[in-house]
């Protein structure tokens, strides 16, 4: 499993994104640059510029054709795909951490940042898939975080809830029409932020990242813990693999918080564990730094890892990670 | 008898597992008809149908 480096970014990668075939791969970084790649020999397909601070998030459209950003200069970005054409700027108090299309695109939700006089939000536009039209201004929705600012956020199933992670470890569920708060629960440690919120294929289930070293899956509509994946380094990121039922951990932590106690520096690995069986099947090395993102390709073949260093590490798996089954797998694979 | 008391621990282990497995797959199976109930289309079909669908019309053209 030879990775591709992907280096044309100057400072850490904060999320990488794959489109929906997962032939092009979108990357953001603190250096204000959004880049695409094709994910298969990791050649440059172009830059998105006009950014004037970090970026924190990116998202693709379900059919390829928009390009969501947001990032430190309050502004969430859309952008033609295909032409790197600008669409619309929506500006903002404060930066923005995270953004996501709902899975038909016609929404996009934004989280922004909490600041003095400023509540945390999550705030929802309705998209025009025609990409010569005229992008509205007008929120459709904005929900305020009183209680704890949301780091991620994400649309389930059919954009029925909107399901956030928050600051302090909790995870909510909203109404995705009204903004109202169905409910909220404790799943990380108190004060242990999620860091970050994957879906499954069909998004009736996520996994969840948190600085408490755990990841942990969970059902949509009951926000109920399935599955908990302990490490011993505070997490970043988490994925779900298609085909196979693993997911993929990502974190570390950073030189300048490692402890004298500690008694390893880094541990800067990809992590691989079994989905349903809760046990850690392998690592992956190479970043120099933190992971910050893991994302799958949405097929299944192969992951990358953005990491603090700078690089896009994109893998594609080999012949052994799809033979590999447990017993009891191949038990029920042979019924 | 530590062989036995390997075997039986085990025996356990491959147990649980079967049993997790079993577990999820119901979850997984209920997951798809709460979908096909409420009904929810899978987007990226629909979308790479629609793509099909206008590679149709270019060769008409």
């Amino acid at each position: 499993m030879r990775p591709i480096l992907l280096s044309g970014h100057e400072r850490a990668l904060t999320q990488v994104k794959y489109n929906a075939d997962g032939d092009i791969i979108f990357s953001v970084s603190k250096d204000h640059v959004v880049c695409a790649w094709f994910s298969h020999n990791g050649e440059r397909l172009g830059t998105y510029h006009g950014h004037q601070g970090a970026l924190w998030t990116v998202d693709v459209s379900p059919n390829s054709e928009m390009l969501a950003t947001g990032g430190a200069d309050n502004t969430i970005r859309l952008w033609e795909v295909k032409t790197s054409k600008l669409l619309k700027t929506w500006d903002f108090a404060t930066s923005i951490k995270r953004v996501e299309f709902s899975p038909d695109g016609r929404q996009l939700l934004g989280v922004t940042e909490k600041r003095s006089g400023h509540l945390g939000s999550i705030v929802v536009y309705d998209i025009d898939l025609d990409i010569e039209a005229e992008q509205t201004s007008e929120q459709a929705l904005r929900i305020v975080c009183d209680e704890s600012k949301a780091t991620v956020a994400g649309f389930s199933y059919g954009a029925r809830y909107i399901i956030a992670g928050h600051e302090d470890g909790s995870v909510s569920q909203y109404d995705a029409k009204t903004g109202e708060l169905i409910f909220n629960t404790q799943v990380h440690e108190p004060d242990m932020m999620v860091t970050d919120l994957q879906w499954s294929p069909d998004r009736t289930y996520f996994i969840t990242a948190s600085k408490d070293k755990s990841a942990k899956l969970l059902t949509t509509n009951d926000l109920e813990v399935l599955k908990t994946y302990q490490t011993d380094t505070p997490l970043n990121s988490a994925a779900i693999t298609p085909v196979k039922d693993y997911v993929i951990l990502g974190g570390g932590q950073a030189a300048m918080d490692v402890t004298t106690t500690s008694a390893r520096q880094g541990k800067f690995e990809a992590r691989f564990y079994h989905k349903i069986f809760m046990e850690e099947i392998g690592r992956v090395r190479g970043h120099f730094g933190p992971l910050n993102y893991v994302a799958v390709h949405p097929k299944g073949t192969g992951y990358a890892s953005g990491g603090e260093d700078g690089y896009v590490r994109v893998h594609h798996f080999d012949k052994p990670y799809f033979d590999f089954m447990y017993e009891v797998e191949r038990e029920q694979a042979n019924l | 008898q530590d062989l036995s008391k390997k075997n039986t621990a085990n025996r356990q282990v491959v147990e649980q597992r079967r049993r997790l497995l079993e577990e999820w797959k119901a979850w997984r199976e209920q997951m798809a008809e709460m979908l096909e109930e409420e009904g929810i289309v899978d987007e990226k079909l629909e979308i790479a149908k629609q793509k099909d669908g206008e590679g149709e019309i270019e060769e008409i053209e």
